[in-house]
This record gives structure tokens, C-alpha cells and sequence, in this order.
């Protein structure tokens, strides 16, 4: 069909416009997916707000920061910081699922393969996961 | 097709006649079956067989030609490359016009828009200065071919629209196939028109109206894998900028323009 042949409009033309309707995402398991992929930015907002909260908290003093840091052991808060752990790694996922496909790597004639790609992101979550962990434990020793 | 030993299945056909219906409407067909039938012969058993006003577009049988898109059970695929052995468990599957494109007449939808796309973003090789045929082809090696030719293999059958929720929002976006034919050129070590395709990459129309559903490589019935052209393409979109801020980016020369 040529753009001609579109933009014209004889009078026995009625294409019929279809709408996207408000619930589409509800209609196949791929779109469900992919709005329960972005949605996960929600739980990790609410935890920025959460520890720019403590932060406020902390500047107000000890007694205000250990406050909050009681309000955070509160079982509610801890269910809270389950579901922002299960969103973030939900997200890491789907985001090192998805590199792949923009991170092309050629070396010459060799292109580097995407499981290897995903592996050295895997890596680098596992090395840089366990450093903050060990600096934290290094922290709270240090503290005791 | 009419053989006795063949297996019937329930086939719903969404319907609309631009000079009769104000909407698309379901009408059902009982349809015999074979273990190779495939939807586009059910559409032409029933053209054939039980209503000749039935219209559908379709032309090679061999998913070459890309004519033959209908939304099958919800899901966009090719006629000619979608078995009903795969819908036997239901008993019934369920045709309709892709989606997101206006409905011209039953199955048939109106894809000039998404051609003019096609054309928009300058799917053709753009050299700055074109050398005579008597001094031979340009020469490209395989690694530089391997680049693109992924990209190369799409057939237009719009599949990809019809799966892409923000082309449904918003019909202004380029969309997965017009975008994975202008990297494939940008891509191609013998084009040098990147810098005229970076105008339409750029837009907000371009890929940045896209968030990686990826749905539309989920559907390509040639694995071309437009969202990996597509967020690649904003990588290359983000170091045009980066360029430009500092005065570095190419900018269009006039000579390859053949618009």
C-alpha cells in the first residue's frame, strides 16, 4: 500500500480505529510480567524515602535515630524490607536478563556470547553483594 | 481438506464490514482439521466453503511475504505459520485482525501508516559520494556483516506493532520494526547515512518511546529481535548527544538525501 493510497479517504472507506483499552496489560502472561518488572520501582521509592528518613532522623540526634532505627525492627517494617529485597532482586534479574541483547561485545571476529555476558553481571552482583556485606559486618564489629 | 478422517475445530473470526457494522463481531465456523492445517488454510476453507464474504490478506504460504498477521487467540502471528494442532486442547481458537492497526475489513488492516515508517527513517545504503558501478561493489567482511544481517531478515508483517502496548498508546512511535530497519542501516559498513537516521532516532517518537517490553522479539516470526535494535539504538542515541554537547557529532550531509 502506497502512503498515497492511505492518506486518500473515498467515502466507501470506514476503517475501524481500535482503542487500547485500560486493561491490556492484564492480557497475556508477557505483558503481566513486564508491569510486575516496572512496578518494582514502587517498593524501592518507598525505601529511598525510608532512608532519606532515617538520614533526616539521624541529623536530628542520637535519640530521634534510635527511634527510627526501633521503628525499622517494628514486624511491618520488616515484612516492608522482604518485599523491597524480593522487588530489587526481581529487578537485578530481569535487567541482566535484558543486557544481553544491548551489550554486544565484539573482539575482531568474535563475538562474546550472551550467557557470558549475564555471567559476568551475575559475577560482578556476587562479588560487589558479598564486599558490602563484609564492609557492613567489618562496621558493626568495629561499633561493638 | 473435506476428507471424512479429519478432526473438526471451532473457529471464531472477528468480523467487521465497514458498510454494515459499527464494530468488529464474532462469527463462528466449524472448520475440518488435518495435523498440518494451518490457521490460513482454515481462513480459505471458510472463504471457500462456508462464507465467501470472509476477507483476509494473504499471499506466499511460506512466511516470506508477511501478508498474512492476524491476532490468534490474542497473540499476533503469521496464518500461514500457526498450526490448529496447537489449539486442538480448546477446541476452538479465536482470529481476529491485528491489533493497534485501524481494521480496514475483517482480518485486513490498514498498515499504511507503518509503511510511511518504513520510509521515514531512509532504508537504503547513503553515501556521502557514490562511486560508478565500473569501479565494483563495496566489499564487506563477514564480522561486518554478521553486525546487521539479523536486522536485515524482517518481512513487514507488523506482528510487532500489534504486540507493541506503546504503539497501541501511542501511534506517533516509529515503532519495533521501522527502528530495527534504521539500525540495521546505521549498522551496515557501507552506509554512511547514521547522522541523517540520528534525527528520527532521537525524537521522543523515536526510541526513547520505547521501555523495552520486548514483547515485539517475543513475536517476530523471523527472530529479528527489534528491542535489541531498538535499545541498542538508544545507546547509539545517547553518545549522539553526548557528541553534540561537545560539538562532535556528524552532522547530515545533503549529498545522500534522496528524499
Amino acid at each position: 500500500m502506497s502512503s498515497d493510497s492511505s492518506n486518500a479517504n473515498p467515502v466507501n472507506r470506514k476503517p475501524y480505529v481500535q482503542k487500547q483499552s485500560a486493561n491490556w496489560w492484564l492480557q497475556n502472561r508477557y505483558y503481566r510480567f513486564y508491569m510486575l518488572r516496572e512496578a518494582t520501582s514502587v517498593p524501592i521509592f518507598g525505601y529511598a524515602l525510608l532512608l532519606i528518613w532515617g538520614l533526616l532522623r539521624l541529623s536530628q540526634g542520637e535519640a530521634a535515630f534510635t527511634d527510627w532505627l526501633a521503628l525499622m525492627q517494628h514486624p511491618l517494617m520488616m515484612l516492608f524490607h522482604l518485599l523491597v529485597i524480593a522487588a530489587a532482586l526481581l529487578h537485578a534479574y530481569t535487567w541482566f536478563d535484558l543486557t544481553p541483547k544491548i551489550l554486544v561485545i565484539r573482539l575482531g571476529d568474535f563475538r562474546v556470547p550472551d550467557r557470558w555476558v549475564k555471567l559476568g553481571h551475575y559475577g560482578g552482583f556476587v562479588v560487589t553483594s558479598a564486599a558490602l556485606l563484609c564492609l557492613a559486618l567489618l562496621f558493626i564489629k568495629g561499633g561493638a | 481438506m473435506s476428507d471424512a478422517k479429519h478432526k473438526m475445530i471451532k473457529i471464531t473470526v472477528a468480523r467487521y464490514r465497514p458498510q454494515q457494522d459499527d464494530k468488529p463481531w464474532d462469527q463462528r465456523f466449524d472448520v475440518p482439521y488435518s495435523n498440518d492445517s494451518t490457521v490460513l488454510e482454515a481462513l480459505n476453507y471458510i472463504k471457500d466453503n462456508l462464507d465467501p464474504s470472509l476477507s483476509f490478506r494473504w499471499s506466499c504460504r511460506m512466511a516470506i511475504c508477511g501478508s498474512c498477521g492476524y491476532m490468534v487467540d490474542g497473540v499476533p502471528k503469521l496464518g500461514c505459520k500457526t498450526f490448529l494442532r496447537d489449539y486442538t486442547d480448546k477446541g476452538t481458537v479465536r482470529i481476529a485482525a491485528l491489533d493497534n492497526f485501524p481494521i480496514e475489513r475483517d482480518l485486513i488492516s490498514d498498515i499504511g501508516d507503518f509503511v510511511d515508517k518504513l520510509e521515514t527513517i531512509k532504508p537504503y545504503i547513503i553515501r556521502e559520494n557514490e562511486k560508478p558501478p565500473s569501479e565494483g561493489e563495496y566489499l564487506q567482511t563477514p564480522a561486518q556483516l554478521d553486525k546487521f544481517k539479523q536486522f536485515s531478515q524482517c518481512i513487514n508483517c507488523g506482528l510487532c506493532y500489534a504486540a507493541c502496548p506503546q504503539f497501541g498508546r501511542n501511534p506517533e512511535f516509529l515503532g519495533p520494526a521501522a527502528l530495527a530497519l534504521a539500525f540495521r542501516y546505521n549498522q551496515d559498513s557501507r552506509d554512511q547515512g547514521s547522522a541523517e537516521r540520528m534525527e528520527f532516532l532521537n525524537a521522543e517518537e523515536g526510541v526513547w518511546s520505547c521501555t523495552f517490553v520486548g514483547y515485539c522479539s517475543e513475536v517476530c516470526p523471523k527472530s529479528v529481535d527489534p528491542a535489541a535494535a531498538i535499545n541498542q539504538g538508544k545507546l547509539a542515541s545517547n553518545i549522539d548527544y553526548g557528541l553534540n554537547l561537545v560539538g562532535l557529532a556528524q552532522q547530515p550531509s545533503k549529498t545522500g538525501d534522496q528524499s
